[in-house]
């Protein structure tokens, strides 16, 4: 046991009690510690003394923590507050470019903090979300398991069969849940019809592994049965109104390749799929609905339909799962491609940080975020800075305050509080400002960033004690130059009226001032660049036409493709329709891979996979395209429609032909279709600008289309559209009309560029604003300065013209240093940008030369204002003073 | 003794160590007290008296040999100041002025 006294009592003893008892109380404690073991269990003796400890606290033997107060303190700090007002009220605009400019900055920051939090916070919602993996596929690199890389983006969208091999195969997964691509799908409730868009055939596990909330209907077996379905609450109120949803039946149309047509029962009404979350939906259907229709697609390693979502158990260890996956992959690719490859990726990294293609839904962009977050940065820093440049400037005519302090007793310590105070009340201030700014703008963002953003979800305890400890960094770190450099005054010096030039502090404004400006001229390059490049997506020429192009979409409907031919014919017949093909796809839509065989030109078939672009029979005339070589689907032709194949100059490349025309007459074999290349057409970009044409194969499937496009004649687009709906009530009144125009659904794929380019140029000018504020300001503050030796040199003779140079010339030279500063460091940044897109507009260095112009000119704009004001002051009354 | 305020608990502690001379430290001061007012007293109770009769000056102290049942840490003697005998006395002759003063009838009828 032990025989020393208790380790924690001894500590307090030694931290309260005074320094010079220390010794002899701690002897005394001891001693009788001692003579206590002699006598007591070593435990008793133990607490004895604890217990002593506890009252030997007496406040005569304990520390003073407290220093006694020596003066009142209350009058001081009321002084102080007192001076921060009214050196506010005295100069009002002063006050107003630091306090709305920190404002402004602030909200800028708390707004950008929001949308980039709500990208976070994908997904974030399932409280599984930590184990929650989903399978990526691909081709490998080669055909050795251990060292594959994926030799192309993989694909999160694969074959059904890999959900029972991986539950099979590791025992670290408690449930998989898979489904089907987008489906789109009519369901029809009495008289109510409408086209349900990306709903998906879900596993009935779905409830388990997501956190959705089912309102109605039992978790466990709403998505069990076939032609079960569930409903979002809108969705329901959409069909059923006020009517209880659950037990009713929908019928439902085919979705081609998943699920024929039935009576789908209404098994469960769940909530609204939350905003931040990877994929959306309106609808689950179940998924034996698409295994009923289509048994054979789950056995088929080929068949690409389906995503695979998993849980694992709660001891994961991902490495050991990872270490696991070679094995498993030459396990399975005993009966597969040689090359297959799997890889597996956690639910928080799917929206933000996945390079996979063929997503569920929509994804994030992590570069963007990153991008966002350094303007709202550079947005505070440029707001700090005019706030510290201006408390700087100013700290002269605060000299003598300082002095009379220092005099009166004022140490240093007190002065640094007072100035941080004040700079504090600023903060404060600006704060409230920024709240008011916050609430306006949060309505309006929505139109910016196409997300709706609610200020109460983020009202959390974390994030109100983040903002209030920015809050209060901003405050110290605006504070913290004027505090020192006016608490470190001389009061002597400055009561005697030798006011030291404060070679240092302009050195610094100056340091500061080239600082923002920098910031601004990058942003006003990056804005202009970002302008360009969106304008050269839009106006760049696609190798079709997009312009004037109606598109109608049926969805594989079979009645409407069997008219088809009937329903060219009738809709031909109108003046204003050039021209109508059927397709199975139309640019900037989706497009299936397919892998076909063609001859090279060494004479072997070789197998590539491919886009294939499933088509009618005049769509080169139709969309305007350019035939490089051979002919196109024709009449004439009788064969076309099951041995011919057109190609772009793409796929020409990629079996070996460099020059288009020799790949006509090659042998080709695709999906079961054997026969010859008879065309090749010019490259067109089919997808978006992102990326480059790939190869493309234009198979001949006039009874497999999902869309019919019609040429328009400008003018009376109405009209036209009037007289189209007219046909198409009368020739297929069991599907709804849905049409679109072309070029804007292909210019849908650049939503999110154009997300970015709204937010980039809204903040940019913020950024700009503010900066001008603060030189405005500064320029005020120096003409002010400089005022008696306005008015003698206007004695001598000095004209405007000379006047207004003199007191630009400083400023605008700083500009032209932010000029060569900025150029180098926009440039590089804006390359990167840019780099994310195939098709890309030149950097030109006359964008750099015009952002250089535009921060000049605005920066001399707002200079002269100030400059000319106090030019054209008569000097009398500047020098009669004196 | 018109200023000075000598607590009874205090004037106890300043008799002790009047009379244990050159034994006069924290432990062997309680430990007198304790046999003479057959109670328990903690540290704290005659630490905290000793410092308050130091500050008033009926005291003084310095220090003496560290020992090994102390932990190496050294006592401090106490011994009383003249000033602090004065009182005393002082205090030991108002109590006997009063004693005396008391009528024995009253004394022997509170016996009864």
């Amino acid at each position: 046991m032990n025989q020393d006294p208790p380790k924690w009592p001894l500590k307090l003893l030694r931290f309260l009690v005074k320094e010079e008892y220390r010794e002899e109380i701690e002897g005394d404690m001891e001693e009788t510690f001692r003579f206590n073991l002699t006598r007591l269990s070593p435990a008793k003796a133990r607490r004895f003394y604890a217990w002593e400890v506890v009252k030997v606290l007496r406040p005569i033997l304990l520390k003073n923590f407290k220093t006694t107060p020596t003066f009142y303190h209350y009058a001081m700090y009321k002084n102080y507050f007192k001076i921060a007002w009214r050196n506010l009220i005295k100069k009002t605009a002063y006050s107003f470019i630091n306090i709305f400019g920190l404002g402004l900055g602030i909200a800028c920051c708390v707004l950008i903090f929001m949308f980039v939090q709500d990208e976070l916070s994908y997904d974030n919602y399932h409280e599984k979300g930590a184990r929650i993996y989903r399978v990526i596929h691909g081709e490998a690199t080669t055909t050795d398991p251990e060292n594959g890389t994926f030799a192309y983006p993989p694909w999160v969208w694969n074959n059904a069969p890999i959900g029972p091999a991986l539950k099979n195969n590791f025992p670290e997964i408690e449930k998989v849940v898979q489904f089907s691509g987008r489906a789109d799908i009519l369901l029809t409730y009495g008289d109510k019809l409408y086209q349900e868009d990306g709903i998906f055939f879900m596993d009935s596990t779905a409830f388990d592994v997501f956190s959705w909330k089912l309102l109605k209907g039992d978790p466990k077996t709403a998505l069990a049965a076939p032609y079960s379905i569930v409903l979002t609450e809108t969705t329901a109120r959409k069909y059923f109104g006020d009517e209880d949803p659950l037990g009713k039946t929908l019928k439902g149309s085919d979705s081609p390749g998943r699920g024929n047509a039935g009576d789908y029962t209404v098994t469960g009404v769940m909530e609204e799929v939350p905003a931040n979350s990877h994929f959306r939906f309106n609808a689950l259907l179940s998924l034996n609905t698409f295994r009923k229709s289509r048994p054979e697609i789950f056995d088929y390693w080929g068949y690409v339909d389906t995503y695979t979502y998993f849980l694992v158990k709660e001891q994961f260890d991902e490495a050991a799962f990872k270490a696991k996956i070679p094995a498993f992959l030459s396990r399975i690719r005993e009966t597969l491609d040689s090359r297959y490859m799997i890889a597996i990726e956690p639910l928080k990294d799917v929206y933000l940080r996945t390079t996979a293609e063929r997503q569920p839904g929509e994804t994030g962009s992590l570069p963007n975020i990153y991008v966002f977050s350094l303007i709202g940065l550079f947005i505070l820093v440029i707001a700090m800075i005019n706030f510290m440049n201006l408390s700087t400037a100013r700290s002269m005519e605060r000299g003598k305050e300082v002095g009379i302090r220092k005099s009166i007793g004022a140490d240093r310590r007190s002065l640094i509080t007072q100035f941080l105070g004040e700079s504090m009340i600023i903060v404060f201030l600006s704060t409230v400002v920024a709240l008011i700014i916050v609430l306006i703008a949060l309505p309006n963002l929505t139109g910016l960033t196409g997300k709706a953003l609610y200020i109460e979800s983020f009202l959390t305890w974390q994030t109100i004690s983040v903002f209030l400890g920015i809050i209060f960094v901003i405050g110290m770190a605006a504070g913290s130059y004027p505090a020192l450099v006016l608490s470190g005054f001389n009061p002597v010096l400055i009561l005697k009226g030798i006011t030291r030039s404060n070679a240092g502090g302009a050195n610094l404004r100056k340091v500061l001032v080239v600082f923002q400006f920098t910031l601004s001229i990058a942003l006003i390059a990056g804005t202009i660049i970002v302008y360009y490049q969106m304008n050269h997506l839009l106006d760049k020429d696609l190798g079709f036409d997009k312009e004037q192009m109606l598109v109608l979409d049926y969805n594989y409907d079979e009645i409407v493709n069997q008219k088809s031919g009937a329903m060219k014919a009738e809709l031909e017949k109108n003046a204003s329709i050039l021209s109508v093909a059927f397709s199975r796809s139309v640019p900037g839509s989706y497009f299936p891979h397919a892998g076909t065989a063609i001859q090279t030109p060494e004479g072997e078939m070789k197998n590539m996979g491919q886009a294939i672009f499933q088509v009618g029979m005049d769509f080169v005339t139709h969309f305007n395209m350019k035939l490089v070589a051979g002919r196109t689907y024709s009449r004439e032709h009788p064969s076309d429609s099951t041995q011919a194949l057109i190609v772009n100059e793409a796929a020409a490349r990629q079996y070996g032909y460099n020059n288009p025309a020799d790949i006509v007459g090659k042998k080709f074999d695709q999906w079961g279709r054997k026969g010859e290349v008879i065309g090749v057409v010019k490259d067109f970009n089919y997808i978006s600008l992102h990326k480059t044409i790939e190869p493309l194969t234009l198979p001949f499937e006039a009874y497999a289309s999902r869309y019919v496009s019609l040429k328009i004649k400008t003018g009376n687009t109405a009209e036209t559209i009037a007289a189209v709906e007219e046909v198409w009530k009368t020739m297929v009144p069991h599907r709804p009309f849905l049409y679109s125009f072309l070029d804007d659904d292909f210019n849908k794929q650049y939503q999110s560029d154009f997300m970015f380019k709204r937010l980039f140029t809204t903040f940019s000018c913020l950024a700009i604003f503010i900066a001008c504020l603060g030189l405005l300001g500064l320029a005020t503050y120096t003409a002010e300065q400089r005022t008696k030796e306005i008015g003698i040199r206007k004695v001598l003779g000095a004209d405007l013209g000379s006047i207004v140079g003199l007191l630009s010339r400083d400023f605008i030279k700083l500009v032209f240093i932010s000029i060569v500063i900025a150029t180098p460091i926009s440039w590089y940044v804006m390359n990167r940008w840019l780099e994310g897109f195939a098709y890309r507009t030149e950097i030109h260095f006359w964008i750099f030369i015009l952002a250089g112009c535009m921060a000049l000119s605005i920066a001399v704009l707002t200079i002269s204002y100030q400059s000319i004001k106090s030019a054209i002051v008569n000097p009398v009354s500047s020098l009669r003073s004196e | 003794m018109k200023k000075t305020k000598l607590g009874e608990f205090e004037e106890l502690v300043l008799l002790t160590v009047a009379a244990l001379q050159k034994d006069a430290y924290g432990v062997e001061i309680r430990r007198e007290l304790e046999a003479l007012l057959k109670t328990t007293l903690s540290v704290g109770a005659i630490q905290s008296a000793l410092k308050r009769m130091e500050d008033k000056g009926f005291l003084t102290s310095e220090f003496g040999e560290p020992t090994q049942v102390r932990g190496g840490k050294r006592k401090r003697i106490y011994s009383t100041t003249s000033y602090g005998r004065k009182v005393l006395s002082e205090m030991k002759e108002i109590r006997a002025t009063l004693w005396s003063s008391i009528p024995v009838l009253a004394h022997e009828l509170k016996v009864i």
